[in-house]
């Protein structure tokens, strides 16, 4: 692992490397004004840095449809992440987008002792007669292994997640459907 | 592509880095895209340097970028997203180069001369010295190609560095003075 390429001269690479702007700015010493080894790896490394300028200024552009490419492969995710409509008595328009409903629906089931939302999608399946979303909603939860009574736990999240759907964002929740994948042990 | 601007208005700042982050951690791919424009040309010439292809890195920067965007959530800082980029795009042509065959004398002749294999137009106008340095890249082992491309060719520091290929700074100046010196010798008959 030792760095140490040593010249003939018992100078280093590196150290030759390092004081090529002050040989170059003349201020070399004596031995770098008379050492042919080290003019040899000076004049290497002179020609490499030369290379590595030219390499860098080259600026190699991705061809021209790369960020769209890119950007379409984003988009069809985003996707999932889709606005929704929500009951206006106003002209204009509102809508909330799926990662914001998420969010509200994911605190409304922690309020649950024993339940941790994860993962929260909502989909539209239909208007409202307000203008509203219809919804329906795939949450998936982990229950705490002490949560005994998972069903009593459960029946509260649907209670509560349908509530703040209704109450707190304005979306008709149509169907929930309640995905336990995982337990955990800790309190809480 | 819309191009809506307020009446009187001059055409907006482009934004620092970290807002556009916060604002595309939050769903804006306005904001994205943005970034995407920022740093594809940077990753681009990482990748395609690390792999001696251009077509494989477009590969490797396409997966990055959207990766990034998956994973926007779990990025402790909006100012982490730059260096988050570098390691991803380092990392993602070290696992390239590693599921590659061994280098096979079929191989060879791929790795000789890529530019006149995937660029015939430029081979002419790229001098014999940039040419020699690029072959010489392909000569080093992988991880000596990445510490001194990041360092040499992307100007980051050797902490930063070895964050990126997970070692530290010490480790990283010796792969790149082992490097250099590889690399000069190199240079040497075209001085």
């Amino acid at each position: 692992m030792a760095v140490n390429y040593e010249l003939p001269c018992e100078r280093d690479l590196e150290q030759v490397w390092e004081r090529l702007d002050e040989v170059g700015a003349g201020r070399a010493d004596e031995h770098e004004l008379s050492c042919p080894h080290c003019r040899t790896a000076r004049e290497s490394l002179q020609a490499l840095r030369a290379a590595t300028d030219e390499l860098v200024a080259e600026a190699d552009q991705p061809s021209p449809d790369l960020v769209g490419k890119i950007m379409s492969a984003v988009r069809a995710e985003v996707r999932r992440g889709h606005m929704m409509r929500l009951p206006s008595p106003e002209p204009g328009v509102v809508e909330v987008s799926e990662q914001a409903v998420a969010v509200v629906l994911r605190f409304a089931a922690d309020a649950v002792t024993g339940i941790r939302a994860r993962r929260c999608r909502v989909r539209t399946v239909g208007i409202g007669d307000g203008g509203e979303a219809i919804v329906e909603v795939d949450l998936t939860l982990a229950v705490s292994l002490r949560n005994v009574t998972g069903s009593e736990a459960l029946t509260e999240v649907r209670e509560r997640v349908s509530a703040a759907a209704a109450a707190r964002v304005g979306l008709r929740l149509e169907r929930l459907n309640l995905i336990v994948d995982d337990v955990y042990e800790a309190d809480g | 592509m819309s191009t809506t601007t307020s009446a009187g208005e001059h055409p907006p700042a482009p934004l620092d880095d970290e807002t556009l982050v916060a604002r595309a951690r939050q769903g804006d791919v306005r904001a994205y895209e943005q970034l995407v424009l920022r740093y594809q040309g940077p990753m681009f010439r990482l990748a395609s340097r690390m792999l001696a292809s251009r077509s494989d890195a477009e590969d490797v920067v396409q997966e990055v970028f959207l990766t990034a965007w998956r994973r926007l959530g779990q990025l402790q800082e909006d100012a982490a997203f730059v260096g988050w980029l570098y390691r991803a795009t380092t990392n993602r042509c070290l696992n390239h180069i590693r599921a590659r065959r061994p280098v096979a004398e079929a191989d060879y002749e791929t790795t000789e001369s890529p530019r006149a294999e995937t660029r015939p137009e430029h081979a002419v106008q790229v001098s014999a010295q940039l040419e020699a340095l690029e072959k010489a890249l392909q000569q080093l082992t992988a991880e000596q190609r990445a510490c001194w491309l990041l360092r040499e060719a992307h100007g980051r520091s050797y902490d930063e560095i070895g964050r990126i290929v997970g070692t530290n700074s010490t480790a990283v100046r010796g792969r790149i003075a082992r490097a250099r010196a590889q690399l000069a010798e190199v240079m040497r008959p075209w001085r």
